[in-house]
């Protein structure tokens, strides 16, 4: 991804007719996007500047009353802190799980490969709904999950319709991405190169900690930062898991749109989890900035 | 390939043809299992005594998403009457959204209850329907009779409640409030969040997926609460597994308006339909169809079908101004946020 270059063939090199054709080929797309996203954006961050009336009016106004709401309620500042914590969580956590099977996806070879990568990908071909519905059976009361853990001789303890729900859920739902992101940023992981620190006498931990860690942080930053905007922005799962317990931006956003009809509120929040994936993005091309170094 | 398709496009252009030839009123109305049945009682029976018209029913899961299309095409509408909770039909009203409804759309307003009417909402109720107990017959052996139900130890983690905001949640609110001895609810509410908040602990999930009915049909809960017509329906559906039962305290009403969307391209017929949906007759059908109480004084009920209404109960029954309730709610939900569910983690 950092590293992409993309050579253009020596022959085709006429700037004034590629650019013509590039305007022309970017139109489309860049007429699409205005239409579809950036136009709806900027209705967004109108709304957020209009008056709720008590029972799901809206007033038409230009007031940061909002704004200034959100930011001194306790409540929202606690959502907001939350929100990001376990976004990281979750993304951590699916980075610990990814990792190894990544590793493996990316020594592996022939047939065999294209095999596993299959089967890393077939998750993405079944809704999220449905792998949510099937993590709700595991984990359920007297799922087999609890059982398992009482027949070791624990108390199993409350793993649905909570944070830990959210959390199991959404790393398993997320590790696709991440894996498949990892194994585009290990380009740079060349096997000669750990094969020279073995020879040179490094134990495997030291091969990993010095040698393969830092070839793959390109990866790792990328499934980072994709893996967080999914976990921050990801609504069913949450929706389905949280047991109305968790309260994190996204379901905040739903129950302010489509309960309460609160569409300021809603709109506000919006564009704040659009300022988070901002500094989500800032932080990660600061990240590759580093270790391009 | 070919003759298919210029056959299909045909059939396509024939349909458009005779629909345009016809009066189409659209309705929208709530999806799924109302729309099922509402379809049977009062749409088909419509339709056969006035053949010119054909109605259609756009289903939305919710009063909100109906409110937000109504917005959408608020310049140029494409739905004629709509079927939404009061508290909403109050905020479309305030924005311009609907014709008022009254003795020149339908003769019938005149035969509505009082309770029909709310003051600054321009359609009228079409449908009453109530909380109740719900429970699993296989956990909760006896039906139970008291509110109180909730409050046993003996259910713990076997509780599902709607949370607030939705109006499950605030309805709830209001009847704890009453139980634990409190106030005006349109002022203070604390009693009955406390009361609620003794509740917490013990509740599996607030936000039950896809409704509160599924979890006490199939056992995964025991106890809950819910609307009383949906209810009645999934007792049935469920071979008895999910039990219904209206607490000897009372309970409160939720009520549904039938709504004149302004310039609605139907014109007359979307009256007639209105007048229709009024009329003694297809509130009787749509009670025995689908348990909902109806708005119409003159309707006649057989006594099974009433039976499984809370219209015996009326004097029992908290009368609920959800106008008032709609300056409230945002208050009501807060403290369910930062009181009562807090207490369940």
């Amino acid at each position: 991804m950092t590293t992409a270059t993309f050579d253009m063939p020596v022959g085709a090199q006429k700037p004034s007719s590629t650019a013509g054709i590039a305007v022309a080929l970017l139109l489309p797309i860049a007429l699409v996007n205005a239409i579809g996203f950036i136009l709806p954006v900027f209705n967004l961050a109108r709304m957020s500047f209009n008056e709720a009336l008590p029972g799901g009016g809206i007033a038409e106004a230009f007031t940061a009353a909002n704004w200034t709401g959100l930011l001194q309620d306790s409540f929202y500042i606690e959502l907001i802190l939350n929100s990001i914590m376990v976004s990281l969580g979750i993304t951590f956590a699916t980075l610990l799980a990814s990792y190894p099977i990544a590793l493996y996806l990316h020594r592996a070879s022939g047939a065999w490969r294209t095999f596993l990568t299959v089967l890393v990908i077939s998750p993405l071909l079944t809704s999220a709904v449905v792998r949510t519905y099937g993590w709700i059976a595991l984990l359920a009361e007297q799922g087999p999950v609890a059982n398992v853990i009482a027949a070791m001789g624990f108390q199993p303890p409350r793993m649905m319709f909570n944070t830990t729900g959210v959390v199991i859920g959404l790393t398993e739902i997320l590790m696709p991405y991440m894996i498949l992101s990892l194994m585009a940023g290990f380009g740079r992981l060349d096997p000669k190169v750990e094969e020279a620190a073995r020879t040179l006498g490094a134990t495997p931990f030291r091969t990993f900690w010095r040698v393969i860690l830092p070839l793959t942080l390109p990866g790792i930053a990328l499934g980072c930062l994709l893996c967080f905007v999914l976990a921050i922005s990801s609504f069913i799962t949450l929706k389905l898991m949280g047991g109305g317990r968790v309260f994190l931006l996204a379901t905040e956003i739903y129950d302010q749109a489509i309960v309460t009809l609160n569409w300021p509120l809603a709109a506000t929040l919006s564009m704040l989890v659009l300022i988070i994936f901002g500094a989500a993005l800032a932080v990660y091309s600061r990240v590759l900035r580093m270790i391009e170094g | 390939m070919f003759a298919r398709l210029s056959i299909a496009v045909s059939a396509l252009i024939i349909a458009a043809i005779s629909s345009a030839s016809a009066e189409t009123v659209t309705l929208t109305a709530y999806s799924g299992i109302f729309q099922e049945h509402y379809t049977k009682a009062v749409i088909e029976p419509f339709m056969k005594k006035y053949p010119d018209i054909t109605v259609q029913f756009y289903g939305m899961p919710n009063s909100a998403q109906m409110l937000g299309t109504l917005r959408a095409q608020k310049s140029s509408p494409q739905i004629d009457v709509a079927i939404l909770d009061v508290s909403v039909a109050k905020a479309g009203t305030d924005e311009g959204l609907f014709d008022k409804v009254d003795e020149s759309v339908s003769a019938n307003v005149k035969d509505l209850y009082p309770n029909a009417h709310a003051e600054g909402v321009a359609g009228v109720g079409v449908t009453f329907d109530n909380l109740v107990i719900i429970y699993n017959t296989d956990q909760v052996k006896a039906a139970p009779t008291s509110w109180d139900a909730l409050w046993d130890k003996q259910y713990e983690g076997k509780v599902i409640i709607q949370a607030a905001p939705d109006i499950q949640g605030t309805t709830f609110t209001i009847i704890s409030n009453k139980l634990a001895g409190g106030g005006d609810y349109k002022t203070d509410v604390s009693a009955g969040i406390a009361k609620i908040g003794e509740l917490a602990p013990g509740v599996q999930t607030w936000d039950p997926k896809p409704d509160v009915y599924a979890p006490i049909a199939n056992g995964q809960a025991a106890l809950g609460i819910g609307w009383n017509a949906r209810a009645q329906i999934y007792s049935e559906t469920s071979g008895g597994k999910l039990g219904v039962a209206l607490p000897e305290e009372g309970s409160g009403f939720q009520i549904n308006t039938i709504n004149l969307v302004k310039n609605a391209p139907a014109g007359d017929a979307a009256k007639k339909f209105i007048d229709y949906a009024l009329s003694p007759e297809a509130q009787a059908a749509f009670t025995s169809e689908m348990f909902y109480a109806p708005t119409n004084s003159k309707t006649v009920i057989a006594q099974d079908a009433l039976k499984r209404t809370a219209a015996d109960d009326m004097d029992k029954m908290i009368d609920i101004d959800w106008l008032a309730v709609a300056k409230v709610r945002d208050g009501i939900t807060e403290q369910w946020r930062r009181r009562i569910i807090p207490l369940s983690r």
